[in-house]
């Protein structure tokens, strides 16, 4: 079982979060893996990517545009840059946040629309998982953390799931926040369950 | 002995300690910065590791202690290499006791800015042996080897890694790390040895810097570091691969389906000295051979003129050839390209054909330039730059202001927009300073910040006050090397870096005796465009403003509180002014049906108002200046 995988975003998102997450399952798990983050030189609200390469043994890190077999994009726009990476029939998981950079709000630059870009991904040959943060559940009336509840997602509702288990994720997030364990591990069965 | 995920850096720094170290040097640069980051986050007894004020200086600290016999690290990004080599080569020329190891990582692609350099070319001109791992684990042994080739030959020994290696999180075995081992200083006087005095000394010096690389060569063959696979059946494929584009080949041979068994492979990771035995061997086995290596043709070029001396008459494909770039990262589809150029028959893999195609989509991401942090004191020093030339009564198009290096330089982006250019280190001084001999009649402003300055900037500022330049210098000082992730340097608060002591921007300003200093808080507008304005109104002479506040992400990790920023809805026109002005990032429009801060029309009445986020905001205040209806307040903490 492998799984080569791309996590897009916006720094502050949580995305380098979930990779490494991911990585530390796997290795609980002893399955190989690989992480290779990109976050140019912004400390928040820049372009981010993480390359994951899960059950691979001796590979480099990057993964080329046309083989990710899952992207998952924790922001609309951001999405676009992740889609050319994904394989045909590879599954993309949006959660359709809007974080639109300045210039977008000052009407200087356009911003795709969520028909845009789901008409994209069904150009590409992508499978299709929307989350749309307006459905973000809540626990004990707060809003649980978007970025632990796509990871959820993705294990509990696409391939990856085939390599990571549900079970040994939730013990993951257990053993990273042994403190905020249950706000955490709600966030993430939320996901898992949808 | 423990298994761990670790980064390439990570590796690098633990296996130096695996290798006993007693001293470690650097400046930061991404993407090598993370190796002496991991070092100083652990308890380390018995060693010194320290972020230096720059590369040269690093380098020569870690070399005088190996002069002493010390095992010695130092560590830049490639840039770094260009300012250390003055001396390194120097050193090269007398050779070490101690092991003495440069860990240079190079970034193809230039995922964080600055020339798409080839570090390589430094190990070749300086005769010194370079080494260069594929992944972490590689990472983790060949520091190890490095030293022991280092103390073995007596010469130091640059280890290389490019931005995918040194970041790159995989599992690697680490064993404990081993104590410094307890020698005895070298106090050897030897003129003939430790200096350049006289052509004499100078040239055996260089006598002997050529047998040590010939030893070396030696030492690596006997080692066995350049792996070669050849192939049972001669007369076939041949592939010579080198640092971060070699793991990609199993991978691409795997794909491409040729047989793994027809080709021969030489897995080179020493670059310098060339691998001669090991690619003559494969020369003469193989009938075509691929090169496959990121930025220049180094080996490749070798390995030409090695294929004229034994009568090679075979193809050599790599770049010089066209068939592979000298430009960017080597990933699968690179090495695909040269596995269907060599082989000269399409495979059987598609990749290559969907590259062209994917940026055919009909919608674009929205531009997203890489921007200043909420509260960056750096806001404030832009705006006023701008609001001074106005005060000034001058043209902003024509006035020049240069850059420098780390997070000043993002005064280029909207919505500032206002600075010029970006050579090095220091450079906006002297940049400057060719402006206004080249007969610019508008004043020159020069921008740089306190690490920039304390490294490269305090040559430059000394020769504009020697020759009497007229030129106004900004120094956007926050009190700490914020670009690459928050290092220390020498004027970081004395609070923030414990055991070491504070020198005082300004007082190294003021002891060099520029005609002008003023002390400003960019945070108070007022006064900042003022301090500026005066030195653009009176340009006799070198005037300094140092713009001084703490970078707003350290001061908010301290839980410095510099209040809020409210909005009164009911005064908000939604002008945009302050988005506008300040392209803060902690300013938004109110979200709307679209999710595209858009009010909707006609829709449901909702917040119709600017939006602050109370996480990102600092309460800095400088938005509320630009607020024509006084919709924007400062509440103090």
């Amino acid at each position: 079982m492998s799984c080569d995988l791309v996590l897009v975003g916006v720094g502050g998102q949580g995305v380098l979060t979930i990779a490494d997450l991911m990585i530390r399952c796997a290795f609980a798990a002893d399955v190989p893996a690989t992480y290779c983050p990109t976050k140019g030189m912004a400390q928040r609200g820049g372009f981010v990517k993480a390359e994951v390469r899960l059950g691979r043994e001796g590979v480099g890190p990057r993964i080329a545009e046309g083989a990710a077999d899952l992207v998952i994009a924790m922001e609309r726009s951001e999405a676009l840059k992740g889609l050319p990476l994904l394989r045909p029939e590879g599954t993309l998981v949006l959660y359709d946040h809007v974080w639109a950079p300045t210039g977008v709000m000052l009407g200087a630059d356009a911003y795709p629309k969520r028909e845009q870009v789901l008409d994209e991904i069904d150009r590409a040959g992508g499978r299709l998982l929307l989350l749309d943060p307006s459905d973000l559940p809540s626990v004990d009336g707060q809003a649980v953390r978007p970025n632990i509840y796509v990871l959820g997602a993705a294990v509990g509702r696409t391939p990856l799931g085939e390599v990571l288990a549900v079970e040994a994720m939730a013990a993951t997030i257990e053993a990273r926040w042994p403190k905020a364990a249950s706000a955490n591990l709600a966030a993430f069965q939320a996901g898992v369950r949808e | 002995m423990i298994k761990k995920t670790v980064t390439g850096n990570q590796a690098v720094a633990r296996g130096a300690l695996a290798a006993g170290i007693r001293v470690v040097t650097g400046y930061p640069g991404t993407p090598s910065t993370g190796c002496l980051t991991h070092l100083l986050s652990l308890d380390l007894l018995d060693r010194h590791v320290e972020w230096s004020a720059n590369e040269k200086v690093a380098f020569e600290i870690a070399a005088g202690a190996a002069w002493a016999g010390q095992r010695s690290l130092v560590t830049m990004k490639m840039s770094g290499v260009n300012v250390a080599f003055d001396a390194l080569i120097s050193i090269a020329y007398s050779g070490t006791n101690g092991g003495l190891v440069i860990y240079v990582a190079d970034d193809p692609g230039v995922t964080a800015g600055m020339a798409e350099q080839d570090s390589r070319a430094f190990a070749r001109m300086a005769d010194l042996p370079m080494l260069e791992p594929a992944d972490p684990a590689e990472a983790y042994q060949l520091i190890q080897t490095a030293f022991e080739l280092s103390e073995t030959v007596g010469t130091p020994v640059f280890l290389r890694l490019t931005t995918a290696t040194a970041l790159t999180h995989a599992p690697v075995e680490i064993d404990d790390p081993v104590p410094p081992a307890e020698r005895d200083v070298i106090l050897e006087k030897d003129i003939g040895r430790y200096t350049k005095a006289g052509s004499v000394i100078c040239r055996r010096q260089h006598e002997e810097l050529i047998n040590r690389l010939g030893r070396a060569e030696m030492w690596i063959h006997e080692h066995g570091l350049n792996r070669l696979d050849l192939s049972a059946s001669s007369g076939g494929l041949g592939i010579v691969a080198c640092g971060a584009a070699a793991p990609y080949l199993p991978e691409a041979l795997g794909i491409s389906g040729l047989s793994a068994e027809d080709v021969s492979v030489l897995r080179v990771t020493s670059t310098v000295p060339f691998p001669r035995r090991e690619v003559e061997r494969l020369l003469g086995a193989c009938s075509t051979v691929l090169v496959l290596e990121e930025l220049e043709p180094f080996i490749e070029r070798d390995l030409i003129v090695l294929a004229r001396e034994v009568g090679f008459d075979g193809r050599v494909v790599g770049k010089l050839d066209g068939t592979l770039p000298r430009i960017g990262e080597y990933t699968l589809p690179i090495i695909l390209k040269g596995l269907e150029t060599a082989s000269s028959r399409p495979l059987a893999h598609e990749s290559s054909s969907a590259i062209d195609e994917a940026d055919a989509g009909g919608v674009s991401p929205a531009p997203r330039p890489i921007t200043i942090c909420a509260g960056c004191p750096h806001r404030g020093t832009y705006l006023a730059i701008d609001a001074a030339i106005d005060a000034a009564g001058l043209d902003r198009d024509n006035v020049m202001v240069t850059g420098d290096i780390g997070c000043t330089i993002l005064g280029m982006n909207p919505p500032f927009d206002l600075l010029w250019n970006e050579v090095s280190m220091g450079s906006s001084l002297g940049i400057a300073q060719g402006y206004v001999h080249a007969g610019s009649k508008m004043p020159v402003i020069a921008t740089i910040g306190d690490s920039t300055f304390f490294h490269g900037g305090m040559p430059g500022l000394v020769n504009a006050i020697q020759h009497r330049v007229p030129l106004t210098l900004v120094i956007l000082d926050n009190g700490w090397t914020a670009m690459t992730g928050m290092q220390i340097n020498p004027g970081t608060d004395e609070s923030q870096q414990p055991g070491s002591r504070r020198v005082d921007l300004e007082d190294v300003v003021r002891g060099l005796g520029p005609d002008r200093v003023t002390v400003v808080d960019p945070y108070d507008l007022e006064a900042t465009t003022a301090a500026i304005a005066a030195c653009l109104k009176e340009p006799s002479g070198v005037g300094v403003v140092i713009s001084r506040r703490e970078c707003a992400i350290q001061a908010s990790r301290r839980r410095v509180d510099y209040g809020t920023v409210t909005v009164n809805a009911e005064a908000c026109i939604l002008c945009k002014q302050c988005l506008r002005i300040t392209g803060c990032p902690a300013l938004s429009l109110p979200p709307a049906a679209d999710g595209l801060g858009e009010p909707p029309q006609g829709g449901p009445p909702g917040p119709r108002s600017i939006v602050i986020d109370p996480d990102l905001c600092n309460g800095c205040g400088l938005c509320v200046s630009f607020c024509p209806t006084g919709a924007l307040a400062k509440e103090a903490a």
